[in-house]
């Protein structure tokens, strides 16, 4: 068994969807997290998808599993007195608190933050809720797409033509336990050197915000919004080489005029030696293709005039750039463009991904324990620590620990 | 003022772009001293993009120093003007990481190679270094120098497939959004893990964080569901498999949104009760008995129709006065904002005061991201505006490496400073 980071560390969670992501991170970094469930368990050991065959079973809901790694479960219910009772006992074990329940749920069962720092004063207490502990919405109903929308990123994203995008995944409730976890950590860093414990806030609203990307510095410099433009992202047109692209059995994403990479003329070689760059070897073609870059896209954006007559040549360069991706397959495209230093991305499937190559060769994803029975792969940790590393290990049953942990507290 | 939590941490910041800076900056917001490595030969290419600050006549800033995109990522940072393409420079750099605690970089494995700024080469310098590198796929494998940023990973790690409505090409999701918190998150989480072994042992480490790794696993339930059940699942819109309704209603237009006219308001019902409320604030509680509806297998079965309807009785009307009413019978739902509603118009976050403001010595003042977390004891802030390109190089050279004037001189004189 190798370091962990994290060892000797003792999380008690009562957390459902927003936070657990958070008590996972600590966990596979080695720290002993206990989740506290109400009976029958919360909202994710209900969620779909299961494993198929398994449906409504609270072990086999993969939503609660992909949040919930290397932890002990124990059952308590916080509508009695016996489980209140329990559940201050085991909090007053922890170094910390992670919870993501209503603002006020905890403290009115007695198990809030100022009870139980002034019994323990070196316990951090991590709360990561919608909207943060105080303010006109601290109260407000949350769930992940409340999130995305008030946060600033669901505005960004899809067609003008249809209602914005929600990102797939969680990622509100994902953002707010990332975030939660660099604070959780701050926070034991420093109540192990000074003895001084703290509360931890996390609004997942204010978590997504910096997703924004450039949003809300263009609404503070240029009083103007940014609003969803399909695949254009930050760029003011289409232009060639950038968005989506259908190859032979999917599709790639082109970034070709983005910085990093090499620009369009490397794109136009790589045409050439299919026999495949049509006309943009000649006039006004040539000029163009050795012409757009990022500088040029940057002038565009403070003079959109300045394209001039540019702009009406660009179609054909762009049906040419399609016309070639259409002629081979999606990791084609990808692998030779890459190789190229062309930015290229393919849009891959959960399928692609089990199968990745890089991943493969890597060795990343894991083996372990399904809670109800026998093996299944899964994906491996965000991050490799070259002496501590994360150690993914099965979630754990609907009160497994429950009858372990209750006895040691005797 | 309290104390911040990371004082006495020095970081050398040897990243570009966005994942790599915006885990420097949530550690300069909490009080540790980081150093942006730059060149002008080769500047972060966000110093080179919109949005610009403005003139009082109307017209754009110009420069290095007038970013909002990279003013944003590089709060309170000192900026060394380095060129670590010449030995020199290599020289100079592992002066500075002798010095620091943590080294963070998001370059691919070939530009490292070539700045001899290995894992093995920077230890022997300073074995306690906690050296945390973020490149795209990882420091090896097959595809290891593939280049990219957010938005190429967006599609190579599958939220591009599972994002968006079905009836849609994979488009993505407008922005580079792995940058921001996914991958700045997680690198900072396993640097502060990284920490507490230090500060235990004495021994530093190897952080490698391989950006695609770091996406996949924070990307739901998408990959084990194939893993697990053999299925690969694909974009369903706004729709969730545990909620009805569930998604985005449009709302009356509000002129004074600049640039964005249209209203939406989303909705999430995930249970009965939830529907019936909803249904009942909204004026139609004939709605949450209708037996087309009545159920959450009803509502699956229709949902067509279950957000036609709802679509119908909230288009006339203001969204932020139909996400009151649903907040007030206890449903979730809220206004799809922009960035003028969270900088000006969110009251919520204007109380808690998220976003701070400082003066950038080019840009003006400026909005920034505050902390993403709060820590009571022990907050932290926006520590003050960017640096300039350069800005510090003198004072790097002098206060923190240790090279004397004659030194710093000749290293200037012969380009290795640029």
């Amino acid at each position: 068994m190798p370091d962990r980071a994290l060892d000797g560390v003792r999380v008690i969670e009562f957390a459902d969807e927003t936070a657990a992501y958070c008590g996972r991170l600590l966990a596979d970094l080695g720290a002993e997290v206990i989740k506290v469930e109400p009976p029958g368990g919360g909202r994710l050991r209900r969620a779909r998808p299961f494993v198929r065959g398994h449906e409504g079973d609270p072990n086999a809901s993969l939503a609660f599993w992909v949040h919930n790694t290397s932890k002990k479960s124990v059952v308590l219910d916080l509508e009695t007195d016996e489980g209140r009772t329990l559940a201050r006992k085991l909090a007053l074990t922890a170094d910390i608190v992670l919870e993501d329940c209503p603002v006020g749920y905890l403290a009115e069962r007695g198990l809030g933050f100022d009870t139980l720092h002034a019994e323990k004063p070196s316990l951090v207490y991590t709360s990561v809720t919608g909207f943060g502990q105080d303010g006109p919405h601290a109260h407000w109903a949350y769930s992940d797409i409340v999130g995305q929308a008030m946060g600033g990123i669901m505005t960004l994203a899809g067609e003008p033509a249809d209602p914005p995008n929600m990102i797939y995944g969680r990622q509100a409730d994902i953002s707010a336990s990332i975030q939660a976890a660099q604070g959780t950590l701050m926070a034991l860093l420093y109540a192990e050197a000074t003895g001084e414990g703290q509360r931890v806030d996390v609004s997942a609203q204010e978590a997504l915000s910096m997703a924004q990307e450039t949003a809300m510095q263009t609404w503070d410099f240029q009083k103007r919004n940014r609003t969803r433009t399909g695949e254009l992202g930050m760029l003011p047109i289409p232009l060639p080489a950038t968005g989506v692209a259908k190859c032979k059995d999917g599709y790639v994403s082109l970034y070709i005029l983005a910085p990093a990479g090499k620009d369009l003329p490397a794109l136009v070689d790589w045409m050439r030696e299919k026999g495949m760059q049509g006309p943009l070897d000649d006039e006004p073609y040539r000029t163009i293709v050795n012409q757009l870059n990022m500088a040029w896209l940057t002038q565009l954006m403070s003079n959109p005039a300045a394209a001039g007559e540019i702009l009406q040549h660009l179609p054909v360069i762009t049906k040419t750039i399609l016309e070639f991706f259409a002629t081979m397959s999606a990791r084609e495209a990808y692998e030779e463009g890459q190789r190229r230093q062309l930015l290229i991305g393919i849009v891959s499937t959960p399928k692609d991904i089990a199968e990745n190559a890089q991943l493969r060769a890597r060795d990343w994803f894991v083996r372990i324990e399904s809670p109800i029975g026998g093996t299944v792969e899964f994906p491996g940790p965000p991050y490799r620590l070259s002496e501590t590393p994360a150690v993914i290990s099965r979630p754990p049953r609907l009160g497994e620990h429950t009858d372990e942990i209750l006895a040691s507290l005797r | 003022m309290p104390k911040k939590p990371l004082e006495g941490l020095r970081v050398a910041d040897f990243s570009w772009y966005g994942a790599g800076p915006i885990a420097g900056n949530t550690l300069s917001q909490f009080g540790a001293e980081v150093i942006r490595v730059e060149s002008e030969t080769r500047p972060d290419g966000l110093r080179r993009v919109h949005p610009f600050a403005m003139n009082p006549d109307g017209t754009f800033k110009t420069g290095y120093n007038v970013s909002g995109y990279f003013n944003n990522f590089n709060t309170g940072k000192l900026s060394i003007q380095l060129n670590l393409n010449v030995p020199k420079g290599q020289e100079v750099a592992y002066r500075l990481i002798e010095k620091c605690d943590v080294f963070l970089t998001n370059f691919t494995p070939r530009v490292i190679d070539k700045w001899n700024l290995r894992y093995e080469q920077i230890s022997a310098v300073n074995p306690r270094i906690i050296a945390a590198y973020a490149p795209m796929q990882g420091l090896t494998g097959p595809h290891r120098d593939f280049l990219g940023f957010g938005a190429v990973l967006t599609p190579v790690t599958g939220i591009s497939h599972m994002s968006g409505f079905p009836h849609r090409p994979p488009i993505g999701v407008g922005t580079n959004y792995p940058d921001y918190v996914i991958n700045p998150g997680h690198t900072v989480t396993a640097i502060l893990a990284a920490l507490r072994y230090r500060n235990r042992t004495g021994k530093g480490q190897l952080i490698e964080l391989p950006q695609i790794e770091s996406v996949v696993n924070a990307l739901g339930t998408a990959v084990v569901e194939y893993l697990v059940n053999g299925e690969n699942p694909s974009r369903m819109g706004n729709r969730s498999l545990n909620a009805s309704p569930h998604g985005a209603f449009r709302c009356a237009d509000d002129p004074e949104s600049v640039g964005s006219v249209d209203r939406w308001v989303v909705i999430a019902c995930r249970d009965d009760r939830e529907w019936a409320a909803a249904a009942t604030a909204l004026g139609h509680p004939e709605a949450a008995a209708d037996p087309r509806f009545a159920t959450f297998e009803a509502r699956k079965a229709n949902e067509d129709e279950l957000e036609a309807l709802i679509g119908s009785w909230v288009r006339d009307r203001k969204a932020e006065d139909v996400a009151a009413a649903l907040q007030a019978a206890g449903v979730p739902a809220g206004v799809v904002q922009n960035a003028q509603d969270l900088l000006e118009r969110d009251e919520h976050m204007r109380a808690r005061g998220y976003y701070q403001y400082v003066e950038h010595p080019e840009a003006g003042r400026e909005a920034h991201d505050g902390p993403a977390f709060r820590l009571s004891a022990t907050p932290g802030s926006v520590p003050g505006p960017a640096p300039l390109l350069g800005e510090h190089t003198m004072e790097v050279c002098e206060r923190i490496i240790g090279l004397s004037m004659d030194e710093v001189a000749d290293l200037l004189a012969e380009g290795v400073l640029v």
